[in-house]
């Protein structure tokens, strides 16, 4: 990358000041020469002679004028492109510490938030004797510690998602949501609701893909759970899974009260929380959990939800089918 | 203090926890020696023999690890349970790689300390070096090289995914033991997940296909329905 500094415009110039020498010397050089060379008196070899040290001579300074004037061209432009890379450094550095100290912000208000409720539940349990105060007391406090705890664990995966490889071997994609369904049962929010698996019988056996099988478990349960809490009884709540031959795509789609407008670009923010959504049990880091995992997958999501008539939400993950090298291998 | 109670010495800098911790653990049956930094750990290991260890990682003067090192290079194998703080897959690891017996990630609940501390005592052989500090573990013709992470069966390398080689391992190093699947879980995964218990099922299903051990008559890992395995054969540790 070039610098702007006098050696630099020193350089620069070393053409021009080359020409200008050049022409110096040769217009000496041509002086130097016997008189009859420079008339067309004494012939033809004679004339075309000194006609040519003479142009030599102004070759030389254009040339060297030219060459200073391409070169100055080329540096202002490698000095502006240099210009705007540093402003696109500088400008994703203020994001990144812009996030981060969005990050931090939320992370204060998650925390604050049980703590102040535990302080409180505290107070009550010493207090308060004993009957249903002190066991209310009690169980709000245990209430903030699982709070605590749940955002404590997300953040953890978080930070291991950033650090370690993802396990890569082949996953049977129909077992696997089966599995999500199953374990969406014991889910508080899933009140003995349906949860429809969708799975299409063509191809047969559907394709499988190369990824880390309990990652994409929790990316969909993730997914899965966030349905259920923004449904009601009487929604529904469905897994689709489909391929077109380059991607394998699944869906969870459900018929709920769906995502305001604003909120649709920032949901797989950390610890972003939707307008509609700061009520609902979760550490905040869910979406961002799923988004991380489609990315180590190679993948992308999604999301398209409408809260008019038709309503719902739509999280379509994508994972592209190309072979990747699984490794499973010899232990050692 | 009664003769029959084990004395447990816990090495915590946190007060909160240590003055938590201590009166739940008396509770509970056993006489407790509390320090706050591994130098002191390190006197009272030496000068009171306790018959178990529960060291946090991160304390001062002396971390957790440090502490445990030197107490293995005195040759004191008493049982050991770390408190580790970051539930990296590196650091679950490395506690293994120190002869700890076990290890429990911060934040816990005491009850699960508790279960931790009276299975590490029912399988600890007083005075002798335990399973979690050998190099080598061996069950019949099985053996696990736990430095080059390479099982082998009558010789023959088995091809095992790290997670399922992982699964083996804690299964090894806790021989006759009830292992919970979420135990299983918190101890291999490092997390909790959603579908946990079949995360575990499937990871033991490809242990046992590559071990070539039936279920209905199985030589090395047993299903205990309804709670998780139990490593039936005698495991023998070495270096």
């Amino acid at each position: 990358m070039l610098k702007k500094s006098w050696v630099n415009l020193l350089l620069l110039f070393l053409p021009l000041v080359a020409g200008i020498a050049a022409f110096m010397l040769i217009s000496v050089f041509a002086r130097s020469l016997p008189p009859f060379m420079l008339t067309a008196d004494f012939g033809f070899i004679a004339f075309v002679l000194g006609m040519t040290v003479r142009n030599l001579a102004a070759v030389a300074l254009i040339f060297g004028i030219l060459t200073t004037v391409l070169l100055l061209i080329l540096y202002n432009a490698s000095l502006r492109r240099q210009e705007q890379t540093r402003l696109l450094i500088d400008s994703a550095k203020g994001e990144a510490e812009q996030g981060r100290r969005r990050f931090l912000r939320r992370l204060d208000h998650e925390i604050k938030n049980p703590l102040t409720g535990l302080r409180a539940a505290l107070v009550n349990m010493k207090e308060v004797q004993a009957g249903a105060d002190r066991e209310r007391a009690v169980e709000n406090a245990s209430h903030a510690v699982e709070r605590l705890t749940r955002l404590l664990t997300d953040l953890r995966k978080l930070s291991d998602l950033e650090e370690r490889p993802i396990e890569l071997w082949q996953v049977d994609l129909p077992d696997l949501l089966q599995d999500v369904v199953d374990a969406a049962h014991v889910l508080p929010a899933y009140k003995g609701r349906e949860v429809s698996l969708l799975i299409p019988k063509v191809p047969s056996p559907f394709p499988k893909i190369t990824g880390d099988r309990d990652l994409l478990v929790l990316a969909v349960y993730n997914l899965v759970e966030n349905a259920l809490k923004f449904t009601c009884d009487t929604d529904s709540v469905e897994i689709r899974l489909a391929e077109d031959g380059r991607a394998i795509l699944i869906e969870v789609a459900d018929s709920g009260v769906g995502i305001p407008v604003d909120d649709v670009s920032k949901i797989f923010e950390e610890l972003y929380r939707g307008s509609n959504a700061r009520t609902t049990e979760g550490s905040g880091l869910g979406l961002a959990l799923v988004h991380r995992i489609i990315a180590l997958h190679e993948g992308w999501i999604q999301v398209r939800s409408s809260q008019e008539e038709p309503r719902g939400t739509v999280f379509t993950i994508h994972l592209p089918v190309k072979k990747r090298t699984p490794i499973l291998r010899p232990s050692g | 203090m009664s003769p029959n109670r084990s004395t447990l010495l816990l090495a915590d800098d946190d007060p909160t926890i240590a003055d938590s911790l201590a009166p739940f653990l008396e509770r509970a049956g056993f006489h407790v020696l509390v320090v706050s930094d591994g130098v002191s750990a390190l006197e009272k290991a030496q000068a009171h023999h306790p018959e178990l260890i529960i060291l946090d990682v991160l304390m001062p003067r002396m971390d957790g690890r440090e502490t445990l090192r030197r107490l293995r290079k005195a040759k004191i194998w008493t049982p050991t349970i770390l408190l580790t703080q970051v539930g990296e897959a590196s650091e679950r690891a490395l506690a293994l790689e120190e002869g700890a017996d076990d290890y429990l990630n911060k934040p816990f609940d005491p009850h699960e300390l508790l279960a931790r501390i009276r299975a590490v005592l029912r399988r600890a052989r007083p005075g002798e070096r335990s399973l979690s500090a050998a190099w080598l573990l061996t069950a019949s013709d099985l053996s696990l090289d736990r430095r080059a992470r390479r099982a082998t069966l009558a010789g023959d390398i088995v091809e095992l995914t790290p997670k399922a080689l992982a699964v083996l391992e804690y299964l090894m190093t806790h021989p006759d033991e009830a292992v919970t699947r979420e135990r299983l879980l918190e101890a291999v995964w490092g997390w909790e997940y959603p579908a946990g218990t079949r995360t575990v099922d499937t990871r033991v299903a490809e242990l046992r296909r590559a071990l070539d051990d039936d279920p209905a008559d199985p030589r090395f890992i047993e299903t205990i329905p309804g709670e998780g395995y139990r490593f039936i054969a005698p495991v023998h540790g070495e270096g």
